[in-house]
């Protein structure tokens, strides 16, 4: 069999731009963390969904855009924007629907003053940074959150990701800080904050290569 | 029997740690693969990057089920799936809003005066890719950018030997006719 002919020397030169083109920064472990997060994914709920229900989804975000909430193609940049309020503040907002005292003992953070009207779990104004966190430091913060909760440990999740939230004000990664989060309350028996949290993030990201995945946290 | 620590994640117990060392592995040994031949399919980097995400994120779903050895073809079937789909996405958002559209252009899309030589010829590279049939385009990655021969393309693709051979002819040929009536925009054109 006669092999193909060559590509020129132009063309070439083409192909060697594209094989040298540098692969995103932190794209590799953004991946691992996205696919681990899928892993340790609730199976039947993916199954469960039912086309009814995505569209259920899909109004609810054109209500959000009808509601003057802005989405943003790229996941990371819309959910830069959100500033998810602390652990223990979800807890409050949802304390009616925890169901066993272990879920009341998981507040980590300290927290405020608690208030007679709850906080709301997503703002959308951006959040002030005072410094700005590497990309390494947030890493480190979703691998402390990721390993906490693969052991069993919600509560130190928590206090990964409150810290992630609130010391390090992450940006760079709060799509996966953001489904961390939905993972770790729905395993400490919070259903309804983590589909609470799931929803919103499904209205105000639907671009995002994680929606399924907090698609399946959303309660029907 | 178990391997290295995790490089990027502390395992968890030693079921996990089995099962994340695979997930490891499998994102480890193929993203660079999986992102290339995305970008090659036309997505631009940052769309490229999403699709990879979700590339090992259907590839941690079947996990159990991946021949090792077959790996590369599984995240390869899946990659096509999603970059069709991303593609569609795309084509729905420029239909619904021309100007959302042009606000969301990556660099590479602003116009080639703001390029370097390198994003120029990217930029060019994918212009004439867009230009070939699906089928003609899927074999000019895997051999040009991913360097890889005509047997290893044709199990990719899943057709004969010398149903990949022929096509990887005609994709040269055609992107050698495109590559010639495009020879002004090459930004290799004049050294030597």
């Amino acid at each position: 069999m006669t092999l193909p002919d060559p590509i020129d020397k132009l063309g070439e030169r083409l192909f060697q731009a594209a094989r040298r083109e540098p692969l995103p920064d932190e794209g590799m472990e953004r991946a691992l963390l996205a696919a681990r997060a899928e892993l340790a994914a609730p199976r039947s709920k993916l199954i469960l969904l039912s086309r009814p229900v995505r569209w259920t989804l899909i109004a609810a975000a054109a209500a959000a855009l009808a509601a003057g909430v802005t989405l943003f193609a790229r996941h990371q940049d819309a959910i830069d924007r959100i500033s998810a309020e602390p652990a223990s503040t979800l807890q409050h907002a949802h304390s009616a629907q925890a169901p066993s005292a272990s879920a009341i003992a998981l507040t980590a953070a300290p927290n405020p003053a608690p208030s007679t009207k709850p906080a709301p779990i997503f703002s959308a104004a951006a959040p002030a940074h005072s410094a700005q966190a590497s990309l390494s430091d947030e890493l480190g913060a979703l691998k402390r959150a990721s390993s906490a909760l693969n052991a069993g440990d919600t509560r130190g999740a928590l206090t990964a990701l409150d810290q992630y939230d609130h010391v390090l004000k992450g940006t760079k990664m709060r799509a996966e800080a953001t489904l961390l989060r939905i993972e770790t309350l729905a395993r400490a028996g919070q259903a309804g904050a983590a589909s609470e949290l799931a929803q919103r993030f499904v209205a105000q990201n639907p671009e995002s290569p994680l929606v399924d995945r907090a698609r399946s946290f959303v309660q029907q | 029997m178990s391997g290295p620590p995790s490089k990027v994640l502390p395992a968890g117990s030693a079921q996990e740690s089995a099962t994340e060392l695979s997930l490891e592995s499998l994102v480890a040994d193929h993203y660079g693969f999986v992102w290339r031949v995305l970008r090659g399919f036309g997505l631009t980097p940052t769309d490229a990057e999403d699709a990879t995400q979700q590339v090992f994120m259907i590839a941690a779903r079947k996990l159990d089920t991946i021949d090792p050895q077959r790996a590369r073809s599984f995240v390869y079937g899946a990659a096509l799936r999603v970059a069709n789909n991303t593609r569609r996405g795309l084509r729905r958002r420029r239909e619904v809003s021309d100007d959302e559209a042009s606000s969301r252009l990556e660099p590479e899309e602003r116009g080639p005066e703001a390029l370097t030589e390198l994003g120029k010829a990217r930029s060019l590279l994918a212009d004439l890719l867009d230009q070939l049939s699906e089928k003609h385009r899927r074999v000019l990655v895997l051999a040009e950018i991913e360097q890889l021969e005509v047997p290893q393309i044709a199990a990719l693709e899943g057709v004969p030997v010398g149903t990949a051979a022929s096509r990887l002819r005609v994709a040269r040929e055609q992107f050698r006719v495109l590559l010639d009536a495009a020879r002004d925009r090459n930004p290799f054109l004049e050294q030597p």
